[in-house]
Formats: structure tokens, C-alpha cells, sequence
């Protein structure tokens, strides 16, 4: 059974006052198995975003179920739903969101400390992934001390110190430069060879092309995929950009 | 042309109601800081505070109020200004980087100054008139208080008003452009977004806090002698206010960095979020934290010791009063105490009055400074450093002693009955004036309710053989004295069985009796006559205004302290959002947020209460020796009004505490 199962998944906005209907998602079918590491494009506006905050259970669909694991998570009650997303999903966000007022250490513990853990055990933890992310050195250091790639090393930390099922990458090299856009992917390539699936949503072609497996999305839809297969990334990295000039010139549908 | 005069104030309009959401806030702020200014002068500036108990220190400490409250304004405003500017600053970068120069943006600057001056003044003073009406009435018909202050309109109150806060928004608006004359377009736009450092530990400041409050607790306390207290009053509160103001800012910081090293404490959910909060806050808050704090105490301690006052006039009369009527007289020969007591006779037999518990002694009472091994009465030598070992000495003839207690004492020549309160004296003998009198025997607090005895100094009482001694002590100590020399009285008192009215009915004919003789061989007798249920009236007017001005003062800062606080939620609130967004998607949930919120709040905002409390608590003791000056010396009830006021003051804080965290929820989630 896969991992992740995502079912005529629907999501349509109200404007406040009730008036206009805008159609996010219209029916998104797709299934993510366990050591996946799937890319999902989409121009601006196709639902992207949306469907990430819906698998990430931050939103709730207006039809349709995601399955993590056998379970309906669009179900889960409120209050076990922070418990949740804590114990089976780690983030990974465009903006890093790392607070200010922590320490990096601090900022990785976070998810640790809500769920109640001894600082032993989340010590052990950190000192097992620091030295691979690179960032054992910046630890007692602020965010705002440190530099883009280095947030974003540390905000995967946070993702990954839990030992999440599966990590939602929002748009993740949106704000590096491509220096650290390089060694974040080469850290996603590392991390997802040792088992870890990542679904990561971006327009970034070159981090696409890293993925295993690419999904694209149009007007609410997966509208077609790619397998890197036995490709490398730079002939994927053909393939997504050919697959992006056919959406945009509004090519026939492929099967 | 008129187009380009026009444009300025427009966009400055068009700016204030587009930022309405700060804007809002802070002009509230300003309207309301102008209407406390305004009614705390006004009270300065009423004349009927000459009626008021010690209206000279009223005055003076009303005076002193207002520029503290102008001051605080100042930097209030100032604080309000710079949250504001601090979000606007990526407004005038963008404003700048799409062609407005420097002194365009100064321009729409002044004209949102102008625009905000105006209305908080005029709606401030609006406001301050009204409220300061409303709350004469209210005050008055609450609480009962008769003959207290009225309304009255100041117009000196009105122009300083005026003019103090123009100054303070034209300094509001230099500062404006100050901060952005020197920044380039891109650093104004990303400033509004940069994160701010955490605060720096300064253990100096800490330490400061600490030896200053705890010096200030000291002094507080340990002054025994009430005189000397109040000589050092000013020193102690300087000392608490410098070290509380230290300690929000510093000690804060020092105690949270230290819970934060505390691993066990800092990394469980609730902890670890409130915190680091915590610390990345008092960075800003301190200074307002501690202005909750000083006013709190302020207002406690002046809502209950005038209430105290006000409640305790009865006893105090009682006290300083023991008999409805009192005469004293420096003539205390047995001529003229015999006369004054035929003419009261002749008086109560005309009103069909008679006279109980009738009171009849002469002494002499003058102060001394008690030293190893004797009294020393020049006063050239005293400093204020032994303004503890003074001492009140009260001479009572033997003859009175033995009328007043029914004893049958005898004594020789130099020799004295002694009495101490405190039971500290031990020595054989007293050592005056190079004379030495033997101490037969223990006279007991004979003298007590009697109103002659004070309780500012400790006071001795001696008892000596004969009339004929009592006048060679009064001529010893005016050798000694001087010009300052005390006399002997005579004092015969006693109680009427009558109402209020009777009994100064009365006062007034024993008055013109004494004074204007009506009969053949009858002179004028000087003496002094006290009437109880005259002063009582007189009294009401003085505690009740007493009274009045500490409920008034105590109202306008729980308004103010109000008024911080929620502007502090408010504003704190939208830093905070973001940081709530990403914990929730970090996996906090509501619930969690919510505790988090609820511990955060409540640690700020029950910090400066907790803090009032203990000012208030050492300030205990040395308030009820200042309360004994005005022979207040029931500290029961003053324990009993402290802790009422702090209950009521405490309901009022937790209702402002309810209403804020709502508003600061409604905000973060």
C-alpha cells in the first residue's frame, strides 16, 4: 500500500462575504510510496501551495481524502492534529520560518520540546544529524546571525530531528542563492538515499530535476508526471523544462 | 499651484485612516495621556485644597505630581511614537524609492504630527473636562464626602496642557525625522522586518537593582522614629524606584537567561515558548512593566492610608481629644484653674449641661536627648543623626499623679517616679540639667488617653515630689532652651453628654465666657479651648479631601496603567502573530498556544502587581509610623484598608488582564 494516497481531492475558496467561487483544486489524484522523493510544479495560481497545506492538514479539503499510512488525515480531530503533523510530518518552508527569538538549537528543538521530550534524548538526536547538515558550529548562534543556506540547513534539522514519515518542502530553495540551492538539494538527494521520502512542491526546474519522480499540476489537476527512472538530472531537467514549454503553450493532454 | 500646497495634508489624512490600525491606538493614547494631564493639574491648580490636612504638603505633593505625569507623558508618547514609526518605516522607504525626497516625506510627517496633535488635544482636553466632572460627582456621591473639594474649572491647567503637548509632539516630530533623514530608501524598507536582537545580560544594572531596593526596603522598615522617617522618606522611595526600575529592566533578563541555562525547567513546552518570549519582550517592556509597578504602589498607598484616615478621623479625635471639652492654660496656678472651673460651672448650670469624667492635672513637656549617661538638653549640639534617641520628657507634680491614679505615693526631695513605655530604661536614676533625681518607683502609663502624650518620639513620664519641683524644672529648661523653652499647662477637661450641635453651642459661651468677663473682679483668662465635636466638623473637610485626592489620583492611574497595558497587548500582539503562524505549523496547537499565551501574559502582566504588593508590604511599617503623626495609630484598620484597596485594585487589574488577552488572542490566532 503506498505511503501517502491522495483521492479526488477538492478545494474550493468562498470570498468572505460569499460571493465568488474560486475552484483551487479540482480533482487531484496521486500516491506517494514510501522512499519517494516526488517534485510537484505548477505555474503560479495552479494549487500548489493549497494542496501542500491540505496534505500538511494546516487547511481542510472541501472534498476528497488524503491517506497517510491507511489514515484519513483530512478526518483527524482538531486537537490531535498539531500532535500529529508533530509526529508524522516535517516542514521545510520557503522563508525558513526559524524564530528570532531562539537559538538555532533552539529552533531545531522546538517540535521535540512540544511533544514533551528530556533534553538527553533531543541532544542525542541533534548531535546525530548536525555534523551531516553542516551546521554543528552555528548552533548557539541566532537566525539572524547566520546566512540563508545556513537557515535553511537548520530549518531541515528541525524537519528531520523527529524522524517524520514523509517531509513537505514548500518552495525550499525559493530564497538561496544557487550555491546553497546546490547543497540543499545534494542534502535532500543524501537524505532521501538513506530512506527519508520527501514531497517537495516547487517551480524551480533545476530542484525539480533532482527529484525521483515530478508531478505537474494545471488548473487543479495532475496533468501529467515524469520518472527520472535510470535518467540523471540533467536529462530530466530537459524533460521538465519540455513539459513546462507544453503547458504553457497549452499543448494536448498526455495519458 | 494650490494643487501642491493641498497635496501634503491630504496624503498625510489619507495615511492616518490607511494605517488606521496603529494609528488608532496611539491617538487613543494621546487623547487619553492629554485628559490625565489635564485633570492631575487641574486638581493641583483647585483652591479648595487649602481646606485640605496639611494643604501646604498636599499642594507641594500635587505640584510635584503633575510634572512626574508630564514627564511620564513625554516618554510615554515618545515609546507609543517609535512602535508606530517602527512599522511606517517601510511606507516612507517605498514612499522614498518611488521619488518623494527627504523633505517631502518631512512634510507629510508634520502634517500627520499637526493632524494627531490637534485631535488629541482637542479631544484630550475635551475628555479630561468631562471626566474630571464626572468623577467629582461620582467620588463625592459614593463616598459620602462632605465639604471636600469642588469642581472648578482651571484655566492655567487648560494652557499648560496646551502647550506642554505641543512641545511634546513638536519633539515627537523632530525625532521622526531624525530617524529617517540619515537611512537610505532600502534601509528603511527592511528595517520595519528586522529582527531584533536579544537583549545583553547587564549584571550591574541587576546588582544596582537589588542593593538599591534592598537599602530602600531597610530604611523602610528598620526607622523607628517617625520624625527621623520622614526626613529620610524621599531617600527611601528615590532608592525603590531606582531599584525597581532596575530590576524590571536588568533582573528580568539576568533571571530569564537563568531559567533558559536551567534545562530540566526551560525545555518543557509551556516554559520553552514563554521564555524565550519573555526575554525577547522585557526588552521593550521593562520600562512600562516598571511604570505599572511604581503607580500601582502609588495609587495603594494612597487610596489606603487615606482611606485609613478618612476612616479612622473618629479615633484619632478620640486620641488627640479625650474629653469633648479641653482647656488648657499656661497659667497653671491654683488660682486660675479654680477660676476656670467656676466660670465653666456658671456656664454648664446655664445650658443645663453637666460635666463627666472630669480630667485635671499641670505638666511640663519638653524634648531631650538621651545620652549614656545623661539627658542633654543643649541644643546646639543635636544632629539629625540622633534624631532617634530623642526623647519627649512629661514632669507631673506627685500631687496630680496621686489625684489622677487614686494611689497614695510620697517622695523626697530629688526624687522622681518614672514610667517608659518601651520598659528600655534601666537605669537607677536620670541625669538632667547637672542635677541627678532618683528613681523611686515605676509610675505606670498613667498619662495615656489623656491627649497630651505623643507617639512621634519616644516619650518618658516623671513624676516629681511637689509644684515647687515642677517650677524648677520649667525654670531649669527655659535656661536651657531659651527662646525655644516650653511652659507649663494646666489642662482640665471633661465630657458633655450632648449631640454635635449642643456640644459647640457650648464651646462657643465657654469661649466668650473665658474671654469676655461678665461679672465685677473677673479678668481675662487666656486660655485655649478644644471642642471635639467642632474639630470633628472641621476634620471632615480636611481627611475627606485628603481622601478625595487619593481616590481621584488612585483612578487616573489605574487609567493610565490600563492604558499601558493594553496598548502593550495590542501592539505585541501583531509582532507576535508571525511567530504563532509558524509554531503552528511547526505542530502547536491551539491549545497549546493558547497556554502559552495565557502563562506569557499573565507573567508580564501580574509582574508589576506581585511587585506593588512587596513595595507595598515593606512600605507597611513606615507608613503607619507616618500615620502616627496625625495620631493614627490603629494599624489594624490600616492593615485592613491596605488589603481592601489591594483586593479592589486587583479586580480592577484582573478584569483589564481578561479583556487584553482576549484582544491579544483575537490578534495571534
Amino acid at each position: 500500500m503506498a505511503m501517502l494516497d491522495v483521492r479526488h481531492l477538492k478545494k474550493i475558496y468562498t470570498t468572505r462575504f460569499g460571493g465568488s467561487q474560486v475552484q483551487a483544486l479540482s480533482n487531484v489524484n496521486f500516491s506517494v510510496e514510501k522512499g519517494e522523493y516526488t517534485a510537484i510544479m505548477g505555474e503560479s495560481g495552479s494549487g500548489k501551495t493549497t494542496l501542500l497545506n491540505i496534505l500538511a492538514a494546516l487547511d481542510k479539503p472541501t472534498g476528497g481524502e488524503v491517506y497517510l499510512n491507511g489514515k484519513d488525515v483530512t478526518k483527524i480531530p482538531e486537537r490531535e492534529l498539531a500532535a500529529f503533523r508533530r509526529d508524522n510530518l516535517g516542514f521545510v518552508f520557503q522563508d525558513f520560518n526559524l524564530l528570532d527569538n531562539f537559538s538555532i538549537r533552539d529552533n531545531i528543538f522546538l517540535p521535540l520540546v512540544l511533544s514533551g521530550r528530556k533534553y538527553d534524548e533531543m541532544d542525542r538526536k541533534l548531535s546525530g544529524i548536525a555534523p551531516r547538515l553542516g551546521i554543528q558550529d552555528i548552533l548557539a548562534q541566532f537566525p539572524y546571525e547566520v546566512s540563508g543556506g545556513q537557515k535553511q540547513r537548520a530549518a531541515v534539522a528541525r524537519a528531520i530531528i523527529t524522524s517524520p514519515q514523509l517531509i513537505l518542502a514548500d518552495e525550499p530553495t525559493g530564497a538561496l542563492d544557487s550555491r546553497s540551492t546546490e547543497s540543499l538539494l545534494e542534502l535532500f538527494g543524501v537524505l532521501n538515499d538513506c530512506g527519508q521520502t520527501i514531497l517537495m512542491v516547487t517551480h524551480s526546474v533545476k530542484a525539480a530535476s533532482k527529484a525521483k519522480r515530478v508531478l505537474f499540476i494545471k488548473d487543479g489537476e495532475v496533468f501529467h508526471q515524469i520518472y527520472k527512472g535510470r535518467d540523471t538530472s540533467e536529462t530530466l531537467y530537459q524533460k521538465i523544462s519540455d513539459t513546462l514549454t507544453m503547458i504553457a503553450t497549452g499543448g494536448g493532454r498526455h495519458e | 499651484m494650490s494643487k501642491g500646497i493641498l497635496m501634503y495634508p491630504k496624503l498625510a489624512a489619507t495615511n492616518i485612516q490607511k494605517n488606521s490600525r496603529t494609528y488608532v491606538p496611539y491617538i487613543l493614547t494621546c487623547i487619553l495621556t492629554t485628559a490625565m494631564f489635564f485633570m492631575i493639574h487641574s486638581l493641583a491648580e483647585n483652591p479648595g485644597i487649602d481646606d485640605v490636612l496639611g494643604s501646604g504638603t498636599v499642594r507641594y505633593t500635587l505640584g510635584m505630581a503633575t510634572r512626574v505625569t508630564g514627564f511620564f507623558a513625554l516618554i510615554f508618547l515618545f515609546y507609543t511614537n517609535s512602535f508606530l514609526m517602527k512599522r511606517r518605516k517601510k511606507e516612507f522607504g517605498l514612499y522614498n524609492i518611488l521619488g518623494m525626497e527627504k523633505r517631502h516625506l518631512g512634510k507629510v510627517i508634520f502634517c500627520e504630527t499637526v493632524d494627531v496633535a490637534f485631535m488629541s488635544l482637542f479631544l484630550g482636553l475635551i475628555t479630561g473636562a468631562v471626566l474630571n466632572k464626572l468623577m467629582f460627582l461620582l467620588i463625592l456621591h459614593i463616598f459620602h464626602i462632605e465639604g471636600a473639594l469642588q469642581f472648578v474649572f482651571s484655566k492655567k491647567a487648560f494652557l499648560d496642557t496646551c502647550l506642554l503637548f505641543l512641545g511634546i509632539f513638536l519633539l515627537i516630530f523632530l525625532n521622526s525625522i531624525r530617524q529617517i533623514q540619515f537611512k537610505s530608501p532600502m534601509e528603511l524598507l527592511r528595517e520595519g522586518q528586522a529582527g531584533e536582537k536579544e537583549p545583553k545580560t547587564r549584571w550591574l544594572t541587576a546588582i544596582l537593582g537589588v542593593l538599591c531596593l534592598g537599602a530602600g526596603y531597610y530604611m523602610a522598615i528598620s526607622i523607628e522614629n517617625p520624625v527621623a522617617a520622614v526626613s529620610f522618606f524621599f531617600i527611601a522611595v528615590f532608592l525603590v524606584i531606582v531599584g525597581t526600575y532596575c530590576l524590571f529592566t536588568a533582573g528580568s533578563v539576568a533571571l530569564l537567561k537563568l531559567l533558559r541555562r536551567k534545562r530540566n525547567y526551560y525545555y518543557k513546552p509551556n516554559h520553552f515558548i514563554s521564555v524565550s518570549g519573555m526575554l525577547y519582550r522585557m526588552k521593550q517592556n521593562a520600562v512600562g512593566l516598571a511604570n505599572i509597578c511604581i503607580l500601582s504602589t502609588m495609587v495603594l498607598v494612597m487610596v489606603s492610608s487615606s482611606l485609613c484616615l478618612y476612616l479612622g478621623m473618629k479615633d484619632m479625635l478620640k486620641e488627640r481629644y479625650p474629653r469633648s471639652i479641653m482647656i488648657t492654660t499656661k497659667d497653671y496656678s491654683e488660682q486660675s484653674v479654680e477660676a476656670i472651673k467656676d466660670r465653666t460651672r456658671s456656664v454648664l448650670s446655664e445650658t443645663g449641661l453637666s460635666a463627666e469624667q472630669e480630667l485635671s492635672f499641670a505638666f511640663l513637656s519638653f524634648a531631650a536627648l538621651e545620652k549614656e549617661e545623661y539627658f542633654e538638653t543643649n541644643t546646639g549640639s543635636g544632629s539629625v543623626f540622633e534624631i532617634d534617641n530623642l526623647r519627649e520628657l512629661y514632669v507631673v507634680t506627685l500631687e496630680d499623679y496621686n489625684k489622677m491614679t487614686g494611689k497614695d505615693q510620697s517622695l523626697e526631695e530629688n526624687e522622681i517616679l518614672f514610667c517608659d513605655k518601651s520598659g528600655e530604661y534601666k537605669k537607677e536614676s536620670v541625669r538632667i540639667f547637672d542635677r541627678e533625681y532618683k528613681i523611686k518607683g515605676q509610675a505606670g502609663e498613667f498619662l495615656a488617653g489623656t491627649g497630651t502624650m505623643n507617639d512621634v518620639s519616644k516619650s518618658y513620664i516623671l513624676v516629681v515630689k511637689d509644684r515647687k519641683a515642677l517650677g524648677e524644672w520649667s525654670v531649669l529648661q527655659a535656661g536651657a532652651y531659651g527662646a525655644n523653652a516650653s511652659s507649663i499647662k494646666a489642662v482640665y477637661g471633661f465630657d458633655l453628654n450632648a449631640g454635635d450641635e449642643e456640644q459647640i453651642a457650648f464651646y462657643q459661651k465657654l469661649m466668650d465666657r473665658m474671654t469676655a468677663p461678665s461679672g465685677p473682679g473677673e479678668g481675662i483668662l487666656n486660655v485655649s479651648i478644644d471642642c471635639r465635636s467642632s474639630q470633628r466638623k472641621s476634620d471632615t473637610g480636611m481627611f475627606g479631601g485628603l481622601f478625595f485626592i487619593g481616590i481621584f489620583l488612585g483612578s487616573l492611574f489605574i487609567m493610565a496603567t490600563i492604558l499601558i497595558i493594553y496598548y502593550k497587548q495590542i501592539s505585541e500582539g501583531y509582532d507576535d502573530k508571525a511567530r504563532f503562524a509558524i509554531m503552528k505549523k511547526v505542530g502547536m496547537g491551539y491549545g497549546e498556544i493558547k497556554r502559552s499565551i495565557h502563562s506569557q501574559v499573565l507573567t508580564v502582566f501580574f509582574l508589576p502587581l506581585l511587585g506593588a504588593g512587596i513595595h507595598v508590604a515593606f512600605a507597611f511599617p513606615f507608613i503607619t509610623r507616618v500615620l502616627a503623626v496625625f495620631q493614627m495609630t490603629d494599624i489594624r484598620l490600616f492593615a485592613l484598608c491596605m488589603a481592601g484597596s489591594f483586593a479592589v485594585f486587583a479586580v480592577f487589574y484582573l478584569s483589564v488582564y481578561q479583556l487584553t488577552a482576549k484582544a491579544y488572542y483575537k490578534i495571534v490566532s
